[in-house]
């Protein structure tokens, strides 16, 4: 007997039944293949969002004696770069003004020198007002704050080495997005996350050349920043090498389009590409390369995406390949007739089995083949430009064997149950009844109830585990992902599965309330419904469990969905403070606020962020107006530690030299609220002063202080011990939608502020694997977790109807009307569809909220309450009913063309 | 009275690849009222399709059927079930009971579609399962019953609705020797006492016997029969 001829025989023959089998494996194929192909065209996009942010991909160090134009030209000409810019920095130890017989003094800073091009290039150091005009600098804000400074006033800078040079200022520069190019350079400091300069002094590099590099030594080092203003953020300074005085470097922008989707692929290209430059420099050129260090956590984060993505998108996989189950159900007659045809021919039961087999993994392949193809279809439709940018040809061949390999191999283990049944079925049908009888293995062993139990514990031992933002060697925020975070919902998904299955079973089995209540609804036809549904009670009750699932999937997806977007809205919120945040280019008091309430802003609150010194420890102050900032800013019971926010607000009220602190500041320093603590805050002069404080809280978090080390004071005492009554910038609260608001406000202001709200701030913080749009993967599941479900009922009907034929043959004989037989379908459906429905939503959430275990440590704060988006649930519970329409309307037509004489004649 | 009348009364079978099968060559046949006509023929001769065309459970390709004054031509679907429902009883040769469905409720099916009352179909079920002598199994599973006892349901089904017409396909075709004539019997009492009509196909010319009428089905053609 040639089995495969027979195999290839029994596929072709049965297309009823190759066709129900096939449509679980490419469900579950397509899944899979378009989910891969998601995970690719996410790296590319968090590839391209890394790199988006930076000014520029490589500083290049000029080593002593080095001829800036030569280095230039070399670099210019290389076909990966896009653009080469001349950038001289020189640090000062010390700034001064002279103003009307009162001297001002700051501590460090850096006076900068670059070409002409160099801010319209790069988009750094744009002016905020005035101009930069030649031999003059432009300052910064914060040196223009520190030194009491306008446009117009001359400044002294000590050099390193002793020498000074006075220059006058001509405009005020913006820093913002200058921090990679203004910090330093070597790997140390950046790992241990020195801060850049915030004093600094922007000038042409010509007038660098001629007016300060010169009075320079050679030998000369920059004061250490750690203990000078640049300090690194919170604990005790590591010792580093001093940095040179002077760095002379050229900044390169590479051309993107360039460069591999694929971190890692796209690392490699960036290593060529600095091994290129390096060698032309012949050990002058010290290549800094900033665009491989912003890649290098991705390669890692994108792994621990991919896993997420996979996870996500894993109970839609097993549900699909669930189906064929259901498919085996529908086509068991057709297995029975085959088995029997070929018995007759001589199989043997052996022979029989492998033939089978062999039908059942050729099956599963060509399923797996279109499922591959229609996922292709589907990801290069959704995110085709991504992949493109990845690399389509490769992704696709990784994805496609992936997915090939892995749902043959699934579909093929997952039909070989319900196969051996059948079969088994054939060969001895009575001991096959008797079987039957017993309950699973899983039920007898109590498995759905011990995993349940499992899973709780594992949820709440586990709890808080899941991805966290960690630093890694070269300072680049990463993410690590503890497994353990996956088991509670995996064990809760899995148990709860079958306890559904357990409950619907035993329930339908004693069930004659279903069939009264369907007979009222729909007549005799749901009367005939209810009691075909409880005789069919196994059958029905894994139908019910496909479509409970199916409807979990999707609902547990949109509740993580939703949580993720609401948690990114509250970090954005966070960090920037409010809906809108108003920083002035200039000084400013609380008197300003008054002017920005108006059109689009409901309220707003002046603020204060100035650095202070707790001991030798630079922490921010953030003194606030106590009497506004609850109404602007979001403010959460969980920020403060032993009290809600607005007991903790009260504590600042009840005294004005309260003040809260962190909790390591408390640790440290061993103080509990009602200990006096002492401060040294910078006056209006720049200078510092120590004033004493009282402690009365601890915070977590504050509104724009999301992760630093931080103190909470009043405003107003604040200024009236140090005589400084400017502030740092201004938060609003939106009135309706925060973009126009922001909109209105910017242009009411004009050019004297800078305007940045949630919108912008969301994407400027989404990075790593939070920068991925989810909003596709969602798609995606959805739309496959409403095939699942109509499918699913579509074969459950359908197998009905084939062990049915006789049976709608018979009612139709003896006098059924064609609505009555379809009423007795739609009871069916009607049941089912309700019960998987309301269950699958009511599990759907439970999962959803565990699964937010795994993003506990991505957002900060992490989630207090899941986001439930009943709107979306309502549109996707509508959408799965019309697909169990269409279910309704395929069964239908099964049945309108059932031949009743033959039907009956059927034995 | 005529009960059927059927004219020039052809069906066919057409499949892909394969000659057309005619089933029911142009058979004319006129059944009166209380009469029992037995139509006998072997296996394929196109006896069960020429009972579908007469329960309007088929459509003729040529000819007409008449049935209870009705020509089935000009009936809705809807409108021959409801005439099954209400005045055809339907026996079949493998019962064409519902598993799901206890004895009672299995008689008392086509009362349900009628739509009558749950009460008066329980009462009248149980009539008529007393009358086949199955007046205690009313709550019985139908694969508690033996094969003898399952037909007896069967026909219990078709009385129930006290039909003008009972169509018998085969009624002992998957009976033993002594629960056929057992049944057969039963049947044939049933409607003479209400006066029916029935029309019993079968391949036995001993239950063809019985019959008032008796007619030979062979190749689709329907003649007159010479009773045995």
């Amino acid at each position: 007997m040639n089995l495969f001829r027979h195999s290839i025989r029994l596929v072709v023959r049965e297309p009823r039944r190759t066709l129900a089998a096939l449509v679980g494996v490419t469900i579950a194929s397509s899944l899979v293949m378009s989910v891969l192909l998601f995970g690719t065209a996410s790296g590319a996009t968090v590839t391209r969002r890394a790199l988006a942010d930076l000014p520029v991909d490589a500083q290049v160090v000029l080593g002593p004696g080095v001829d800036s134009g030569g280095a230039l030209a070399t670099i210019a000409v290389d076909p990966a770069v896009r653009t080469v810019s001349a950038f001289d920095l020189a640090h000062f130890d010390s700034a001064s003004t002279n103003t009307a017989g009162t001297a001002t003094q700051t501590s460090v800073g850096v006076l900068i020198g670059v070409d002409p091009t160099y801010s319209a290039t790069t988009g750094l150091f744009p002016l905020s007002s005035g101009t930069l005009a030649p031999g003059e600098v432009a300052i910064s804000r914060d040196l223009a704050s520190n030194l009491g400074a306008v446009p117009g006033d001359s400044i002294a800078f000590v050099l390193p080495g002793g020498g000074s040079v006075t220059l006058r200022a001509s405009g005020i520069v913006s820093l913002v997005g200058a921090d990679l190019v203004l910090g330093p350079i070597d790997a140390a400091h950046r790992a241990a996350g020195a801060n850049a300069p915030v004093n600094v002094a922007l000038m042409s590099q010509a007038d660098l050349a001629s007016h300060v590099l010169p009075k320079i030594p050679a030998t000369a080092t920059a004061a250490d920043p750690s203990t000078s203003g640049g300090g690194a953020s919170g604990g005790a300074s590591p010792v580093f090498a001093a940095d040179p005085a002077v760095r002379r470097e050229l900044h390169v922008q590479l051309r993107h389009a360039q460069l591999p989707g694929d971190p890692v692929a796209a690392q490699a290209w960036l290593d060529t590409v600095r091994r290129r430059v390096e060698k032309q420099g012949a050990g002058n050129l010290q290549w800094v390369d900033d665009a491989s260090a912003s890649l290098e956590p991705l390669a890692k984060d994108l792994a621990w995406g991919q896993i997420l993505f996979i996870f996500l998108a894993l109970p839609g996989i097993f549900l699909a390949l669930a189906l064929s189950r259901l498919a085996a159900d529908a086509t068991a007659d057709a297995t029975r007739r085959h088995a029997a045809l070929l018995r007759a021919r001589g199989a043997t039961r052996r022979q029989l089995r492998n033939v089978f087999m062999i039908a059942t993994v050729l099956t599963a392949l060509v399923g797996s083949v279109l499922g591959v193809a229609i996922g292709a279809a589907v990801g290069l439709a959704l995110f085709g430009a991504e992949l493109a940018s990845a690399g389509l040809a490769d992704a696709l061949l990784r994805a496609s064997a992936s997915s090939i390999v892995l749902t043959t191999t699934l579909a093929t283990l997952a039909s070989i149950l319900p196969l051996r049944m059948q079969l088994q079925e054939e060969i001895a049908a009575g001991r096959q009844e008797l079987q039957r009888n017993r309950a699973p293995l899983w039920q007898r062993l109590y498995l759905d109830v011990l995993a349940l139990i499992a899973g709780a514990v594992v949820y709440f031992l586990a709890g808080g585990s899941g991805i966290h933002p960690v630093l890694n060697a070269e300072g680049n925020p990463t993410v690590t992902l503890a497994l353990t975070s996956f088991i509670a919902p995996l064990l809760l998904w899995s148990g709860g599965t079958l306890l559904l299955l357990r409950l619907i079973g035993a329930s339908l089995r004693r069930s004659g309330r279903l069939t009264r209540t369907l007979g009222r609804l729909l007549g005799p036809g749901g009367e005939l419904a209810g009691r075909s549904v409880t005789a069919r009670a196994a059958a029905a009750s894994r139908a019910i469990v496909v479509l409970a699932l199916a409807v979990s999937f999707a609902t547990s997806v949109l509740v993580f969905d939703a949580t993720y977007r609401q948690q990114q809205i509250i970090d954005a919120q966070l960090t920037l403070g409010a809906d809108i945040k108003a920083v002035p280019n200039g000084a400013a008091t609380t008197a300003t606020v008054a002017h920005l309430t108006g059109p689009g802003v409901a309220a707003a609150t002046p603020f204060v962020d100035r650095v202070v010194y707790v001991g030798p420890e630079a922490q921010d102050l953030l003194a606030i107006d106590t009497a506004t900032l609850p109404g602007v800013a979001p403010l959460a019971d969980s920020f403060f530690q032993g009290s809600t926010a607005a007991g903790a607000i009260d504590a600042l009220k009840a005294r004005p030299d309260a003040i809260l602190v962190s909790s390591e500041t408390a640790k440290d320093y061993s103080i509990v609220p009602g200990d006096r603590i002492r401060i040294r805050v910078p006056d209006a002069t720049g200078n510092l002063k120590t004033v004493d404080f009282t402690m009365a809280g601890i915070a977590l978090e504050f509104p724009t202080a999301p992760k630093d080390a931080f103190l909470v004071a009043n405003q107003s005492y604040v200024a009236a011990q140090t005589g400084n009554d400017s502030i740092s910038f201004v938060l609003a609260r939106a009135e309706g939608d925060v973009g126009p608001a922001s909109t209105a406000l910017a242009h009411r202001l004009g050019d004297g502020w800078q305007i940045s709200d949630l919108g912008t701030t969301t994407a400027r913080l989404a990075n790593s694997i939070t920068s991925v749009d989810l909003s596709a993967l969602v798609l995606l599941d959805i739309s496959f977790a409403v095939i699942i479900a109509a499918v699913g009922v579509a074969l459950f009907l359908l197998a009905g109807l084939a062990e049915r034929r006789r049976e709608f043959a018979t009612l139709v004989a003896i006098g059924a009307e064609p609505r009555q037989v379809r009423a007795s379908m739609l009871g069916e459906t009607l049941f089912i569809g309700v019960a998987g429905i309301a269950t699958g939503l009511l599990t759907g959430t439970l999962v959803g909220i565990t699964l937010l275990q795994i993003l506990a440590g991505v957002f900060d704060p992490p989630a207090e309450v899941p986001a439930i988006p009943f709107a979306l649930m309502g549109a996707m519970t509508g959408v799965i009913v019309l697909a169990l329409g269409a279910a309704l309307l395929v069964a239908d037509r099964g049945l309108s063309r059932l031949s009743v004489v033959a039907a009956l004649r059927e034995r | 009275m005529t009960i059927i009348s059927c004219r020039d009364l052809t069906r066919r079978y057409v499949q892909r690849g394969i000659d057309p099968v005619v089933a029911v060559d142009s058979v004319d046949l006129e059944v009166d009222a209380g009469s029992f006509v037995a139509i006998e023929g072997p296996s394929g001769s196109g006896k069960t399709t020429l009972l579908g065309l007469l329960a309007g459970l088929e459509m003729p390709d040529n000819g007409s059927v008449t049935v209870l004054g009705h020509d089935l031509a000009r009936l809705s679907g809807a409108e021959r079930a409801r005439l099954r429902q209400r005045r055809v009883g339907i026996v079949f040769q493998s019962f064409g009971l519902i598993a799901s469905l206890r004895v009672g409720d299995n008689v008392a099916l086509p009362l349900a579609l009628a739509g009558v009352p749950e009460v008066e179909r329980q009462t009248r079920s149980r009539v008529v399962l007393e009358e086949v002598g199955l007046g205690r199994a009313f709550d019985a599973r139908i694969d508690e019953l033996s094969g003898g006892e399952r037909q007896r349901v069967g026909v219990a089904r078709a009385l129930v609705i006290e039909p003008a017409l009972i169509l018998a396909d085969e009624p002992t075709g998957s009976l033993d020797e002594e629960n056929a004539a057992g049944v057969l019997k039963l049947l044939a009492e049933a409607v003479r006492r209400r006066g029916a009509t029935l029309v019993l196909v079968t391949h036995d010319p001993s239950s063809a016997s019985l019959a008032d009428h008796h007619y030979r089905m062979h190749d689709g053609r329907l003649t007159a029969g010479v009773l045995a």
